[in-house]
């Protein structure tokens, strides 16, 4: 069992809701995918390589019959699925301290839920409904979502200039190629072993 | 779609685990000995199956109590999570895992209540839809980039890196022919396998301190 990989944390969180309010949420959902702008505190951060959130509702949970019995539920689930780069601690100081509002408007509509700030109550909160991972695969776990952005910058710079290589004379080549530097050179740093954080 | 964001589909499977009280040990602690047991690296059935970005499993034994006034609630039965980032759509990632992983999936979910097997391809495409959950709002900041491209990207990155260290004073035709070389190279390299760069651990938990 790990929640980490490599670079990646996968953290999985289920929260009750009456039922009433998943619509509330939904329409807050339907509203964030559709502004973009409301989305760039949670790009900025950049530690987020895919979250999802999932409602579930009570009468949702797949069913099969035979010696399965059907669920009798009261409350709606929302699940939260997170695979971000860092730690629990900073992960959740981080969102605490960006993203109050966004998270608050996310989860306050979860039973007991305290709010995001202040950060103690926040993080037993989500100590308590937090999951751990039995089985976590990342195809490229040496890599942080800065890593893989920057990893396509330095792809995308570098085919240009290969088009332009073998065409140019050796002077022409050199001052292409350094432009190319220029514009790579803070897309380098090296990917590898995460840190043991204490 | 919000299973859909750009070219990544986000795939949630809940299903059911089977609930045989003569089962010794119980279905789920079968699941989750099996899992822990699955290899990370180049050898994990995800990394041999192609198009799988991040994936996990989780066995979700009930739901949670938060506390008073909220009222109690318990599952009837245990859930085996099923979540991935992929690339394409739900139905052409999962005849990939058939066809690529068969064993590996039956290991898995025959654990599960209703589980038609891998052999039966439709029966268990119509199994996993039955299992799928809807995202509600999926948020992925690269998501117009297979696994492969980011694989050969990343090994692009190290490669550019290495040679500018290794390029520094060079004459301008020195300069020119080496990175002639060196481009043929790696444009003419395959992307590396999923997971290569997979290292140890010696701290596993993952807790919640770390």
């Amino acid at each position: 069992m790990s929640n980490i990989n490599g670079k990646v944390y996968a953290m999985n969180v289920v929260t009750p809701m009456k039922p009433w309010k998943t619509w509330l949420l939904r329409g807050f959902f339907f509203i964030l995918g559709h502004v973009k702008a409301l989305q760039t505190d949670l790009i900025n951060l950049h530690f987020i390589q895919f979250a999802r959130w999932v409602i579930v509702p009570r009468n949702a949970f797949p069913f099969f019959g035979g010696t399965q019995k059907r669920e009798e539920l009261k409350y709606d689930y929302l699940l939260f699925f997170s695979n971000f780069n860092g730690t629990w601690n900073q992960y959740i100081d981080a969102f605490s301290a960006v993203l109050s509002r966004g998270l608050n408007l996310i989860w306050r509509w979860s039973e007991k839920f305290p709010g995001s700030v202040p950060v103690t109550p926040f993080k037993s909160y989500i100590t308590s409904v937090q999951f751990d991972t039995d089985y976590y695969f990342s195809a490229y776990p040496e890599a942080t979502i800065n890593d893989v952005e920057s990893a396509h910058i330095v792809q995308r710079e570098f085919e240009t200039l290969a088009r332009s290589a073998a065409a140019l004379p050796a002077n022409e080549f050199r001052a292409a190629y350094q432009q190319f530097v220029l514009k790579v050179q803070s897309h380098l740093g090296s990917t590898g072993d995460a840190p043991e954080v204490f | 779609m919000a299973n859909q964001s750009g070219s990544v589909y986000g795939l949630t499977l809940l299903c059911p685990i089977i609930d045989d009280e003569r089962a010794i040990p119980s279905h789920d602690l079968q699941i989750r000995y099996h899992l822990s047991k699955l290899p990370l690296g180049p050898d994990s059935p995800f990394a041999v199956a192609p198009g799988t970005h991040l994936a996990r499993l989780v066995v979700l034994d009930d739901v949670i109590y938060v506390g008073m006034p909220t009222c109690e609630e318990h599952l009837h039965s245990k859930y085996l999570v099923f979540e991935c980032n992929c690339d394409g759509d739900r139905d052409s990632y999962l005849t990939g895992l058939v066809q690529h992983i068969p064993n590996q999936l039956d290991a898995i979910w025959s654990h599960c209540t209703g589980y038609p097997g891998s052999k039966d391809l439709p029966a268990f495409l119509d199994y996993m839809k039955k299992c799928q959950l809807d995202t509600t709002f999926f948020f992925a900041p690269v998501n117009d980039k297979s696994v492969n491209q980011t694989l050969s990207a990343l090994q692009t990155q190290r490669a550019v890196a290495a040679f500018i260290a290794t390029h520094q004073g060079c004459t301008d035709t020195h300069l020119q022919q080496d990175f002639k070389v060196f481009m043929d190279r790696l444009q003419k390299a395959p992307p590396p396998p999923p997971a290569a760069h997979c290292f140890a651990r010696a701290m596993k938990t993952g807790g919640r301190n770390e």
